[in-house]
This record gives C-alpha cells, sequence and structure tokens, in this order.
C-alpha cells in the first residue's frame, strides 16, 4: 500500500497525526468533564474529534489508506506520548481508521464532496461504537440509552469528524501550505465547490 | 532484570493479549487481581516510582468512578435481583453493583497493564522493534520519528503565535464564535508550518539517500530471545491465576453480554 507514496506524503501524514494525537489527549480531558457531568453519553457528545485526522488526511493526501493510517498513527503516538489506555488504544485507531477508510474505498477514493467526508465520520462512529460496545461493556447498560449513546456519537461523527475536518482542510489550502497536494491544486483551479479531484 | 530490557514489540503484544483475556470475563476479582499484580511488577521490576505512576493512574479512578455511577444509574433491572435500595426510578440491586463494580476493576486493570507498558518503553526503540520484528515499512516509521520530533518545535511556535497575538492586541477569546476563530487562528499556522516542514524534511532525507527500502541495515539492532517469550508467558500465566483464585472463590463469570 505505502510503496505508491511519496515520502513527502508520508511525513505530511505523519505530522498531521502527531499534531492531532495532542489534540486528541486534550479532549479526553475535555471528555472526562463532559463524562462526569453526563455520564457515558457526555463522551459520545464530542467523540467525532478523535475521528477528524481521518477526515483531514484523507482529504489533503487522496490516497488509499490515508485515512486508516492517519488515526492509527495518531493512536499511536498518543501512547508513545503516554496515555494510560495504552497499546489498545492502537487497536480503537485502527478500528475508527477502517471505518472512515470504508466510505472512502466505497467510492474508490474519487470522491472527497461534503457529503462523503460526512458519510466518512459516520464510518468511524459505527465501527468504534461496534468495538466500544464489546470492550467497554456496553451491553451492561439499558438498550434505550445505548440507543442513544449511538446517534449522538453518530452526529457528533457527522459534524466533529466530517464538516470540521473540511473547514479545517480548507483553510489549511488556503495558506498555501498544500500547494503541491490535490487539495491545494483543486483550489487554485477554483473548483473546490463539487470537490473532484480526477 | 529490568522490564525496560525487554522486546518493546512483545510487550505490546503481552499487554493486547492479557487485555483479550480480561475481556472474556466479567467479575470484580479476576480484573482486581491483575491490577494488583501488574503494579506490583511496575514499582519492583519497571522500577517506576509511585508518585510518577499514580499522577498517570488518578485519572483513571476517576473514569472508573463514573463509569461505576453510570452503571449503577442506567442499569438493567433484572426480575428477581435483591433489591438494596430504591428511589423513584432508580433502583440499585446487589447483582446490579457488582457489574458496576466489574465494569470499574477492567478499565483500571487494563490501565495497569498499560501503563506498564508505557513507562518501561522508549518510543524510539519501540518504532526500531516494531520496523525490525513486526515488518513496518522504514518509510512509516521514520515518517512517524521524524513527526514525534516536531512536537517540540511546535510547542515553540505555538508560544511564539501567542506572544504574536498579545502583542497586536488580540483580545481573549469569550463567546463560541469567538473561541472557534481563536481555535483557528492557532491551528491554522501551526499546521501550515509543520506541513512546511515535514516537506522540507522528506527532501532532506531524500537527497541523504533514504529511500525507504525494507531490506536496510540498522545501527540499532532490536533482537527477540527466550528471555522475552518468558517474559509473555509469565504475564498471561498471571492473567490465568488472577481467574483460578475467582474462580476458586466463586466470583468467576464469562463476560457473554448478558447484562
Amino acid at each position: 500500500m505505502l510503496e505508491k507514496w511519496k515520502l513527502r506524503e508520508v511525513i505530511v501524514l505523519s505530522v498531521l497525526a502527531v499534531v492531532f494525537a495532542v489534540v486528541y489527549l486534550v479532549f479526553l480531558q475535555f471528555g472526562n468533564v463532559l463524562y462526569g457531568m453526563f455520564g457515558l453519553i457526555g463522551y459520545d457528545l464530542i467523540f467525532g474529534i478523535w475521528f477528524i485526522v481521518s477526515i483531514i488526511a484523507a482529504y489533503i493526501i487522496r490516497k488509499p489508506g490515508a485515512a486508516f493510517l492517519s488515526e492509527t498513527i495518531a493512536a499511536a503516538i498518543e501512547v508513545m506520548i503516554g496515555n494510560a489506555v495504552g497499546p489498545r488504544l492502537i487497536l480503537s485507531g485502527m478500528i475508527q481508521g477502517i471505518g472512515a477508510e470504508a466510505v472512502f474505498a466505497a467510492t474508490k477514493w474519487k470522491n472527497y464532496r461534503t457529503w462523503v467526508l460526512i458519510a466518512a465520520g459516520m464510518g468511524s462512529s459505527v465501527t468504534s461504537f461496534i468495538w466500544g460496545y464489546f470492550i467497554s461493556g456496553y451491553a451492561a447498560l439499558s438498550p434505550a440509552y445505548v440507543t442513544a449513546m449511538f446517534f449522538v456519537r453518530l452526529i457528533s461523527g457527522a459534524l466533529l469528524a466530517g464538516l470540521l475536518g473540511k473547514w479545517l482542510s480548507e483553510s489549511l489550502a488556503k495558506t498555501g501550505a498544500l500547494n503541491s497536494f490535490p487539495i491545494g491544486k483543486e483550489l487554485k483551479r477554483g473548483k473546490t465547490k463539487n470537490g473532484i479531484t480526477a | 532484570m529490568p522490564l525496560h530490557k525487554f522486546n518493546p514489540s512483545i510487550k505490546a503484544f503481552t499487554v493486547i493479549v492479557c487485555v483479550l483475556i480480561l475481556s472474556v470475563f466479567f467479575d470484580p476479582v479476576t480484573p482486581f487481581l491483575t491490577l494488583v499484580m501488574t503494579a506490583a511488577a511496575t514499582f519492583i521490576f519497571g522500577r517506576v516510582s509511585f508518585k510518577r505512576w499514580i499522577l498517570l493512574f488518578s485519572p483513571f479512578i476517576f473514569m472508573a468512578a463514573v463509569y461505576i455511577w453510570s452503571a449503577l444509574i442506567f442499569s438493567k433491572t433484572i426480575e428477581g435481583e435483591t433489591i438494596l435500595w430504591s428511589w423513584g426510578i432508580f433502583t440499585l440491586t446487589e447483582e446490579g453493583f457488582q457489574r458496576a463494580l466489574s465494569l470499574g476493576m477492567r478499565v483500571l486493570s487494563f490501565t495497569s497493564l498499560s501503563l506498564l507498558f508505557i513507562l518501561t518503553t522508549k518510543p524510539t526503540e519501540f518504532l526500531l522493534s516494531l520496523m525490525q520484528q513486526c515488518r513496518l515499512p522504514p518509510k512509516l516509521a521514520y515518517g512517524i520519528m521524524a513527526g514525534y520530533r516536531f512536537l517540540p518545535l511546535m510547542k515553540e511556535e505555538f508560544e511564539i503565535i501567542r506572544s504574536a497575538h498579545r502583542i497586536r492586541g488580540v483580545p481573549k477569546a469569550r463567546t463560541l464564535p469567538e473561541k472557534m476563530a481563536e481555535f483557528k487562528r492557532y491551528t491554522v499556522p501551526l499546521l501550515a508550518g509543520a506541513i512546511r516542514k515535514a516537506e522540507r524534511t522528506a527532501m532532506a532525507m531524500e537527497s541523504k539517500g533514504f529511500t525507504g527500502d525494507k531490506n536496510r541495515d540498522f545501527y540499532h539492532k532490536i533482537s527477540v530471545s527466550w528471555k522475552d517469550w518468558a517474559y509473555f508467558a509469565i504475564f498471561i500465566g498471571a492473567v490465568l491465576f488472577s481467574t483460578y483464585i475467582s474462580w476458586l472463590l466463586g466470583f468467576l463469570k464469562l463476560y457473554n453480554g448478558e447484562l
């Protein structure tokens, strides 16, 4: 998978992962506060933020594996910085990445319109929820509560990962730092509205 | 032999296998015993100070407390359970209490296993080991190492941006739209700078002859010996021992989502 990547792209991917690993750790503290206030569902309110690097990396680099690898590396970096969830977090990262990657794969990595980015964020919500259901024992909670958690997470994935990720990537492209990437070229051609790269 | 000396990949693999075994069971005793043994190993063989350990561990005590609270308040009540306390729509049963405790203990036992790994492993060695033992592509591994190196630089840049904002008299964000604008004001230049630097780093690496070839040589070789597998066996043994004790005490229960 990585043979077709340029070193430049791999390093940009890693740097994005490092930045968002820090962001993720900060939000973990924020999540804990919400958690204390609303119970488990408080966590789901901001769960989408933990998928954002998938959306940003895929939107910028536009190659198979960008969503999956960025999320996995971000999780690995979180572990390296020192997060007590530990190596298990890498597994969670992979599972979240797979959700977004599956959506991009369904478009053959060609379509990066807004709705695809939103669907990718929601894809991560679905896979992460299934994983969380088994590893964190959501089964111990009442079905109505679990259903509410799922829908809150789905919306969070759509907004905080999909839309916020798109907005951040485009703001970044406007600075000119992404001129050698598809997203930057697209911006130059003034085609950002329909979001097609092919 | 201190825990720092063992192979990082095997250490990480051990944690994952232990967690998987622990998630099969659902009782408070098994994870509690594992937690005690892991913490003891961290202090005795990992030579980690208690202060450093508890600093990282304490947020999870809080998290476990919330877990217990959530599981108590929002748990299903099954017919025929012993009711301890009831108030309005909230009912606390003996079984519900045990379930909540199991959930909290589970979180804490996972945390202690992970802390053992983090506090006794150097990031660079972990990446070198992943490359040498798990065939992680060098392109990715060195990319991550380069990215990791950017962290202190970004902290510095963050300070510079903050000072620049202060000098120009940017007011403190109070409302939500202001906070969003502030968030953008920091992240966009930070990310743009990081991406530009990443491109320069890639160029420098390639000009020095880095091809990302998998059949490369390593200056720092990380090996696997029988001791690493002994480490693996001892940890799995400890977890199985916990389940055995729990079974002897009559607590052991399989987790099958029935709750």
